[in-house]
């Protein structure tokens, strides 16, 4: 490489109150190159890049720009110098067309009138070029997940960025529209542009990228080019020292045996023709027909909004179907609300951790026995009792390495992966026959990650049920016994781990319900 | 048709308080500040009117300049403990409230001293449109008003226009829908909620001093008996937009001058009844239209760029 | 030790506050520092004082209780204020029409009806928010304006006293009168009752199941909803019990102090009860004390506008800075 780092950041040091989130990383970015920024969750990925882009203030370090030091003190200043960056949570206004989306913050020709058509005619000549067509006057919350990602990187170029941040940008991508965004990728940074691209999956890094660093808490490992890149060594780089790869979930690309399931036993879920219609009339989900054994982790895919929530609700008795047939061993549990079904039944791992699942402002005991506090051994008639919960919440919280100054502390102290070691001691510290899991892994570094898999996997072998519902494709094809596939509320297909294919998965988490999947049913 | 001429012009005069303190309340509410300290920032804006007119010698524009100028400072005090210090809004729209009650009784007394009658200031004149006003029926009705009603209307009409058709509109509402999205871009968030906190504490203030100007010419103590609340309901069911608050205010007003047109029409029915139906109707009004109605995505909350997602 | 830095910076917003408002006492012309000594003191000089000091305790801890338990969960009942009037209402109209009946039928059925009365006035908000969604802050403050009009109609009716020149009804009967616990100068078995309340809400909320709900549910309704609470049910409980404890304090004034109805009787008791559970924090241990404190100050704050002619409103002033200091507090210790 002769060529200059048009880019470079310099010994960043990012504090969060006393956390250190950034110790000391540097990072240099080519032009014309894709760079991969690479680690598992929490190892500081997105704030750096967030250091850069200026919406965090850094405690320390220098960023030089065309070998000049910038002094960028909000989003404006980097939008001036020409970075952009793409969030993984869209910053779009939901109200608002995808012109206005894109307009907002910059002068338009006509501000006191609003008549946008030049600007309209910039968008659509951008996304031709790029390959990203969107419909300037659409409004954003009608679009769905892969056209809103669109708008965000036309958003970005539509100021004339020349580096582009993207973060995690294959989130809740079908594999189809994960090979198109790359191609995109591969038209901008043939026209010049140079793009980060943010990410905790490994094979995405050695597919698309020209040079990849490693990031593991807070601090640089490895800055290597794709040709020396092996696998291995991006593996160690990111999980460190302490974990054990060989006998890793995580990295075990699905090879783990996976223990029979007992077909002659009584199902431990049968869905009945379920259906959920809204109080308007709008169909949620539609003709759920499916079973789960005992013993069996059976996978849900699907682009988030599919109906995931609701089908978790439903199985939970959160909501009630409005059709159908729910039973738990043989046992009609359609209309059992939620707090019967905690005991014994079902353990729940909300997928919107802070929405639907943590107490913030009640401390992490409080948290901890949210759904059996009016079980044994937490209460005694109406009264609870704090003495026994505290014992039992400080061994969850050493098994389950949450990072807390005791039971309590206030919930709203805790990180967002230690949020989701609460969520996930709550729903394995008490037994259930079916424990519903909704992206349990979320917020994640790669050993919890693998410690959570352990567990689910531990349950095969009592016998008990696990239904995982995940927007991570990867994790389903990791650890399930079969997957279905959710679109629009119905389940489009359901394959046995034999038959798991991750571009057939695709196919029908787009809605194409392709012949040759049918084909490939009868065929197996 | 005289009574009904009366009843249509009453309740244009009586429309612009509600106009105000409602435009005041949407145009901080669409960059997210929600203000619940109205009825407080009422009190103290008639009670400023008043005794800024009583000690310029009965000048009306220094009563709404003092009034005005109050209910900037309230307004500036909520931007500053909710944006800045990023403290609960309706707490401290609370607390600014409350202090707004205290102050409007204790500067009159400080001022003129406890007295058994109040001293009265000049009420506002009514200022027709010339031509306008000779029209028959909607001359009277519309044309011949004191210049607040005026205001009001090109107030609403402008604020509309500005929101929905300016690019600086545009950048404006999408502080109250999305902040993150708004600063990413490099839209000052802050400075757009300090701007619309003041002005439309500064609304809110004129709205109070309607009441000394117009109505009654002196100030007592709780005149505003309720108008700020229900202003808030009021912005709430025009869905936080500025044509709708025009006409929500108009009917705001007809009830209010029907009530009270009612009580001296001679009615056999204690006028204590009349008195609970702007309130009862409100509430019946909310039953109907409350769920409907759409607020501002990121209202009564406080933006921290530096906040984690978690 | 951590009690004491628990206190430090209520005691900073107190000095601090003091200091605020010192200005605008000299601006008046008064002595200051005699204006500081009669706010504070004259509780504690007479027999009377204080008794009229605990008196003003009574209606604020529970007008404060009435904030702080829907505030438990999550909502916000302005509607304290009403809740006592209609309270107060109900309490002397049977104790009036009940006149002639013995003391251990008529008492309970005076406390019982003010009570109910209360949570009735309460359930209206707090039905509106289950049934339609609508914000529980508007409803029931606007329901105050709506209860100004019935004392006003109840107190200048049939019922009315017309040899008073303020509208106000007639005693009611002696039966309905609450026990004294001393006669000179009178202090009636209110206290005790507020005492209890304020005890019995403390232990619900920290040590039941049903108050951890509570908690949960002012913590996160939604993630409360998940795990099998029904939020909007306690949305209703919680603010039909602040409705009921309101009434109570309702009951309490009539059978307890005036023994009839009076317009005005709620005087400024909902804003310091919203003052007193800010103050707190919403911690329903530390309300009684605020109360009473505050109660210190109002007392204070009466005698200094008849001794000293410096305006009552000046003392409403410090409370209301008070409470912006403590939550000031907050913030700083967030950084």
């Amino acid at each position: 490489m002769e060529k200059e780092a048009i880019l470079e950041l310099r010994n960043i040091r990012k504090v969060f109150d006393k956390n250190v989130a950034l110790d000391s990383v540097s990072f240099s970015l080519y032009p014309g190159e894709i760079h991969g920024l690479l680690g598992g969750n929490g190892a500081g990925k997105t704030t750096l890049m967030n250091v850069l882009y200026g919406l965090y203030r850094r405690d320390d370090g220098d960023i030089n720009f065309h070998g000049q030091k910038l002094n960028i003190q909000g989003p404006k200043d980097a939008i001036t110098h020409g970075i952009g960056m793409v969030h993984q949570h869209f910053l779009q206004i939901g109200s608002y067309t995808v012109l206005e989306n894109i307009v907002l913050g910059t002068d338009v020709s006509h501000p006191v009138t609003m008549k946008l058509s030049a600007e309209a005619q910039k968008i659509i000549d951008l996304g031709n070029r790029f390959r990203l067509p969107v419909d300037p006057n659409a409004v954003v919350d009608t679009l769905p997940v892969g056209t809103r990602q669109k708008v965000e990187i036309l958003k970005a170029l539509y100021r004339g960025v020349e580096v582009l941040i993207l973060d995690e940008p294959t989130t809740n991508l079908t594999p189809q529209e994960v090979d198109d965004l790359f191609e995109s990728l591969r038209v901008i940074v043939n026209e010049g542009l140079s793009i980060v691209f943010i990410t905790h999956k490994l094979r995405e890094v050695l597919h698309v990228c020209d040079r990849i660093t490693v990031l593991r808490e807070g601090r640089n490992i490895t800055s290597l080019t794709r040709a020396e890149a092996s696998e291995e060594i991006f593996v160690r780089a990111m999980v460190g020292d302490q974990m054990k790869i060989e006998g890793s979930v995580y990295f075990s690309h699905g090879s783990m045996a996976n223990t029979a399931v007992d077909e002659s036993a009584t199902p431990a879920l049968e869905m009945h023709d379920v259906g959920l219609k809204t109080k308007e009339g709008i169909s949620r989900l539609a003709g759920l027909n499916f079973q789960i054994r005992q013993g069996e982790l059976f996978g849900v895919a699907g682009v988030a909004g599919n109906g995931q929530r609701e089908l978790a609700e439903c199985v939970t008795g959160v909501v009630i179907p409005t059709e159908g047939k729910i039973l738990m061993k043989g046992q009609d549990v359609t209309d059992v609300p939620v707090c019967e079904l905690l005991k014994d039944w079902i353990s729940y791992i909300p997928e919107d951790r802070l929405h639907d699942g943590f107490l913030p402002k009640a401390n992490v005991a409080q948290n901890l026995i949210l759904g059996y506090h009016r079980q044994e051994p937490y209460c005694e008639g109406s009264f609870i009792k704090w003495d026994t919960v505290y014992d039992k919440v400080r061994g969850y919280i050493g098994e389950y390495k949450i990072k807390t100054n005791g039971p309590e502390d206030p919930g709203g102290n805790l990180s967002g992966g230690n949020i989701q070691r609460v969520m996930i001691a709550r729903a394995f510290s008490m037994n259930s026959h079916l424990m519903v899991a909704h992206n349990p892994t979320r917020g994640l570094d790669i050993p919890s990650m693998d410690f959570v898999y352990n567990k689910m996997l531990e349950r095969k072998e009592t016998g008990a049920s696990t239904l995982l519902i995940s927007e991570d494709l990867d994790e389903l094809l990791l650890i399930c016994d079969r997957i279905a596939v959710l679109y629009r509320g119905q389940i489009v297909g359901i394959l046995a781990r034999k038959d798991f294919d991750k571009y057939v998965i695709g196919r029908l988490m787009s809605g194409i319900q392709a012949e040759e999947t049918a084909d490939l049913r009868a065929a197996s | 048709m005289d009574s009904l001429v009366t009843f249509l012009r009453l309740t244009l005069l009586s429309m612009v308080p509600f106009v105000l303190a409602a435009q005041g309340t949407m145009l901080g509410g669409r960059t997210g500040v929600f203000n619940v300290a109205q009825e407080g920032i009422m009190l103290v804006g008639a009670s400023l009117g008043f005794i800024g007119s009583y000690l310029a010698g009965g000048s009306t524009l220094v009563g709404i300049a003092a009034a005005v100028l109050v209910g900037g400072i309230f307004g500036l005090a909520l931007a500053y403990f909710t944006t800045t210090l990023k403290m609960n809004q309706f707490v401290i729209g609370l607390s600014l409230l409350f202090i707004g009650t205290g102050l409007s009784t204790l500067i009159p007394k400080l001022v003129i001293g406890v007295t058994l009658s109040q001293p009265l200031i000049p009420t506002l004149q009514d200022l027709p449109i010339p031509l306008l006003s000779q029209i028959p029926f909607l001359g009277t009705v519309l044309f011949s008003h004191n210049i607040l009603v005026y205001f009001a209307i090109v107030l609403s009409i402008g604020l509309w226009y500005f929101l929905f058709r300016t690019q600086l509109g545009l950048e404006l509402r999408s502080v109250g829908e999305n902040p993150n999205a708004a600063d990413s871009l490099g839209i000052n968030t802050s400075k757009h909620r300090y701007v619309t906190a003041i002005l439309g504490g500064m609304l809110i203030g004129l709205a109070g001093a309607y009441l000394p100007m117009v109505y009654t010419g002196t100030f007592t103590e709780g005149m505003v008996k309720g108008r700020g609340w229900l202003t808030i309901a009021l912005t709430f069911f025009a869905g936080w937009s500025p044509l709708p608050v025009l006409y929500g205010s108009l009917f705001f007003a007809g009830i209010e001058v029907a009530s009270y047109r009612f009580q001296a029409g001679g009615i056999a029915i204690p006028y204590q009844y009349l008195l609970m139906v702007p309130y009862l109707a409100t509430i019946l009004v909310m039953m109907f239209t409350f769920r409907k109605t759409r607020v501002p995505g990121f209202l009564g909350n406080n933006y921290d760029r530096e906040k984690r997602s978690l | 030790m951590t009690i004491v830095r628990k206190l430090v910076p209520y005691v900073i917003a107190i000095i601090a506050s003091f200091a605020a408002a010192g200005i605008f006492i000299a601006l008046t012309g008064a002595n200051v520092f005699q204006a500081y000594e009669t706010i504070l003191f004259t509780s504690f000089r007479t027999p009377n004082g204080f008794v009229q000091t605990l008196l003003k305790f009574i209606p604020l801890t529970l007008q404060a209780l009435a904030f702080t338990i829907p505030l438990t969960a999550g909502k916000f009942n302005m509607g304290g204020e009403g809740q006592m009037i209609v309270g107060a209402i109900a309490a002397s109209v049977v104790g009036i029409l009940g006149a002639d009946l013995p003391a251990v039928i008529l008492l309970p059925l005076v406390v019982l009806a003010g009570v109910a009365a209360g949570a009735i006035w309460g359930f209206i908000p707090a039905w509106l928010l289950y049934k339609f969604n609508i914000n529980e802050i508007l409803t029931s403050m606007l329901l105050n304006f709506v209860s100004f009009q019935i004392i006003d109609l109840v107190a200048t009716g049939s019922l009315r006293d017309p040899v008073a020149g303020h509208p106000t009804t007639v005693q009611i009967g002696q039966g309905g009168f609450l026990p004294m616990l001393i006669k000179n100068p009178p202090l009636n078995a209110g206290l005790i009752l507020a005492l209890l309340v304020a005890a019995g809400v403390y232990l619900y909320t920290t040590r039941t199941t049903g108050g951890y709900e509570l908690v949960a549910t002012g913590a996160n309704p939604r993630a409360a909803a998940v795990f099998g609470i029904n939020v909007k049910r306690m949305f209703v409980f919680s603010i039909v019990l602040a409705g009921a404890i309101a009434g109570l304090s309702g009951v309490i004034e009539v059978a307890g102090v005036q023994h009839r109805l009076i317009v005005g009787l709620q005087h400024n008791f909902l804003v310091l009860g919203v003052i007193i559970a800010l103050i707190s924090r919403g911690n329903n241990l530390a309300v009684p004390f605020v109360a009473f404190f505050i109660a210190i100050l109002e007392i204070g704050a009466s005698a200094m506008q008849r001794t000293m002619n410096v305006p009552i409103e000046m003392v409403f002033i410090v409370e209301a800075l008070v409470l912006l200091f403590v939550l000031l507090s907050d913030v700083f210790r967030r950084r």
